[in-house]
Order: C-alpha cells, then sequence, then structure tokens
C-alpha cells in the first residue's frame, strides 16, 4: 500500500515495498473479513508481501496464492493475521531505491517529506 | 455576554504557502488537538452515507481523518487514516485506527489503490488554487478508475454561528478553547510552543479562555467544482454529485476509467 514518494525516486522496483528495519511487533485481533481479504489479493503485489512478511520472520505466507483462495480457510486465516493483524510499535521503513527513512514511532508511521523532496 | 471572536479576513496571504500553513494550520491543530476532537464525534449524514453505500471489503483513504470519527463508520470496508496533524493522528491511533502522518500535497500511498477516498474539510485550508488543485490530484492519483471521492469544504455563503465578510474569501478563523478546560497536549514532544496562548496549564485547564487562529479559504457555490473544471484535473475526473450541507459545499468525484495515472 505504501510506497517512497520523494520527487525523483521513481523507479518502481526499489520505491515498494519499503524495507522495514529494526522493527518491533504486537498482534491486535481483529474480526475477519474475507471480503476484505478478497479485494486486497486482487490488489496486492503477492511477491512484495511475502517479502516483506519474510523479513519480519512471518513465515507463515505461501510463495504462491492458491488457486482458489476464498475457500482456502487455514490461507484465509493466515493472510487476516499477517495483513490485518500485525501492527508495527516501533521502527523504520527505508526506500531501496533512494534510501530516504520514514521512521515508525508508538505505532505511527511519519511519512512526512521535506519541502524539497515534494 | 461576552463578545465572541469572529473570522478575521486576511487581504493578501503571503506567497510562502507552506510556511503558512505550517503556522496557521498545521501547528495550530497540534496545540487544539485534544479539545477540538472532543467537539468531533458525530458524523455527517452526506459522509455517513457515503461511506454505508460502499461495497462490503472496499479500502479507503482518509486524507486529513483528523480524529478518525468517520473511519469506523462501516465496519465493513477498511479505511486507512492520515493527516498532517502529529495531535490528531495520536487520537486517531489511541481510538484504535490505522493512521499515518501525511501531507495531503505528497501522499505516501501507491497509484489507483484505493476503492474510495474522503477529504472531509481538508483543501480549505490550503493557501492558493494551486494547492488545493494539487491536493485533489494525489487523491485522484491513489483512487482507482471509478472510485469516488467525497470532497467538504466550507462554504462562504454559511449562515451558522460564524459571520463572513462576504468581500473576502481567505480568513483567520478562531478557535476559543473556553477557561478551565484541560487541553494536554497530545504529542508533548514535538507540539510547537504556543505564539498566541500561553500551553502551561495544569489539570483544570487555565483560567483564561485560550484563542487560536487557522487559516481558512472559504468557498463560494461552484468554486469547488471549478478546481476540476479549470484545472489539468478535468481529464481524469468527473463530478457525479454536489451539494451544500452543515455551512459546507461538497462534491461527489468520480475517477474516469479512461484515463492513465499521473
Amino acid at each position: 500500500m505504501l510506497q517512497c514518494h520523494v520527487k525523483g525516486c521513481n523507479d518502481p522496483s526499489l520505491s515498494f515495498p519499503l524495507q522495514l528495519k529494526d522493527v518491533e511487533l504486537e498482534q491486535v485481533e481483529t474480526e475477519q473479513n474475507d471480503d476484505l481479504l478478497a479485494n486486497l489479493l486482487q490488489k496486492i503485489d503477492w511477491n512484495a508481501l511475502q517479502m516483506t512478511a519474510t523479513e519480519l520472520g512471518l513465515a507463515s505466507l505461501p510463495e504462491t496464492i492458491p488457486d482458489d483462495p476464498d475457500s482456502d480457510e487455514a490461507f484465509m486465516i493466515k493472510l487476516h493475521e499477517v495483513l490485518m493483524e500485525m501492527n508495527i510499535t516501533q521502527g523504520k521503513m527505508e526506500c531501496r531505491g533512494c534510501g530516504h527513512v520514514y521512521p515508525i514511532k508508538d505505532g505511527i508511521p511519519n511519512m512526512l517529506l521535506a519541502e524539497h523532496e515534494i | 455576554m461576552s463578545s465572541k471572536p469572529q473570522p478575521i479576513p486576511v487581504d493578501a496571504v503571503s506567497t510562502n504557502f507552506a510556511q503558512e500553513e505550517a503556522s496557521h494550520v498545521h501547528q495550530v491543530y497540534d496545540q487544539i488537538a485534544p479539545h477540538f476532537s472532543s467537539t468531533r464525534y458525530k458524523p455527517w449524514p452526506v459522509v455517513e452515507s457515503f461511506l454505508d453505500n460502499q461495497l462490503a471489503g472496499s479500502i479507503g483513504a482518509d486524507v486529513g481523518c483528523g480524529n478518525g470519527k468517520y473511519i469506523g463508520v462501516n465496519a465493513k470496508v477498511f479505511v486507512s487514516g492520515s493527516d498532517r496533524s502529529q495531535g490528531l493522528v495520536g487520537i486517531s491511533y489511541k481510538r484504535g485506527f490505522e493512521v499515518m502522518v501525511a501531507n495531503n500535497l505528497a501522499l505516501p500511498y501507491r497509484d489507483g489503490w484505493f476503492d474510495f477516498a474522503l477529504s472531509i474539510a481538508v483543501i480549505h485550508h490550503l493557501t492558493a488554487f494551486e494547492r488545493r488543485v494539487q491536493a485533489l490530484a494525489e487523491i485522484a492519483r491513489i483512487v482507482r478508475p471509478g472510485g469516488q471521492i467525497l470532497v467538504f469544504v466550507w462554504a462562504l455563503e454559511q449562515r451558522g454561528k460564524r459571520v463572513f465578510d462576504p468581500h473576502h474569501q481567505d480568513f483567520m478563523v478562531p478557535w476559543v478553547i473556553p477557561k478551565n478546560t484541560p487541553n494536554p497536549p497530545a504529542t508533548a514532544t514535538t507540539a510547537p510552543v504556543a505564539a498566541t496562548a500561553d500551553a502551561a496549564q495544569g489539570e483544570a485547564g487555565p483560567a483564561e479562555p485560550q484563542v487560536y487562529h487557522r487559516y481558512y479559504h472559504l468557498f463560494r457555490e461552484h468554486e469547488l467544482e471549478s478546481l476540476v473544471t479549470d484545472s489539468f484535473l478535468n481529464g481524469m475526473l468527473g463530478v457525479v454529485g454536489r451539494g451544500y450541507d452543515k455551512d459546507n459545499w461538497y462534491v461527489i468525484l468520480e475517477k474516469k476509467s479512461s484515463v492513465s495515472c499521473l
């Protein structure tokens, strides 16, 4: 969902996904919304999600989306956990292209840029 | 009755737009965040029905989400909130919402990611036509083709408790924190020191009312549509609804399906 938006940093192969570093995670249980998960599956870059989840030590997602994901209950539960329940409380997101660092403090990412970067 | 502070017309907005917005919008919202938030809890009906009309499982962006009062309105959709005010974002987060600090003029989201977006009482804080257009352009960028955007701005023609000189459109609008109101800074470490009011206060709040001023551009009828029809946005957005509600003009914009992203 997030990408680097520094002006001039527009190599799509590098500005997304942002690389998470020094991350503290917490899991907060939420109600599973299968309509939302199905919609997210249409939008998500699966390789990027898989890579990010692995970097965070959440090695529970398969390398490819199952053929019939909506009816794969175990898969949908894992997807819900990774996408909707894992919150990053501390850490940073770093652009693989320009190196810009977006800090995450007390659960809140700061995506502001300096005026010259807009 | 004590006289209520009234909006002050601004003859010429400084051309240092970013600095103007930093001192007369961003810093003020950080200073008034807790009190402001305590007055913002009832969803406006037009916004509520726009949210309720979204398909179950839709993903939306609330750009300028304030205290997050619209994020949880429809439990069947997911809304990512962002705001320029760290104080207000902190309040949204404590209410359990997914929020971040971001600038409407440079949103951190991917192109075409969202099914819908909200811009409620936000772009009237921007100090130039081009910046209001840019704010809508960024929202249009992150919405998918066919996705709708609901935009609310303050109306110059409003006949509520505030009176605006109809010969002006740019105002400093007072925000008054009544005396003895606790307003603990939401971000004690980042909130800038108040220039117009002393931020130091006990639990009961200061003994005198505190007055802060926020910059607003008040919109005339049809001016909101003109941000689209009189700019490069005309090719990428269509106006599919408009109206007047609660002292505001609003439009519903739809991203055309035949255009490429900016």
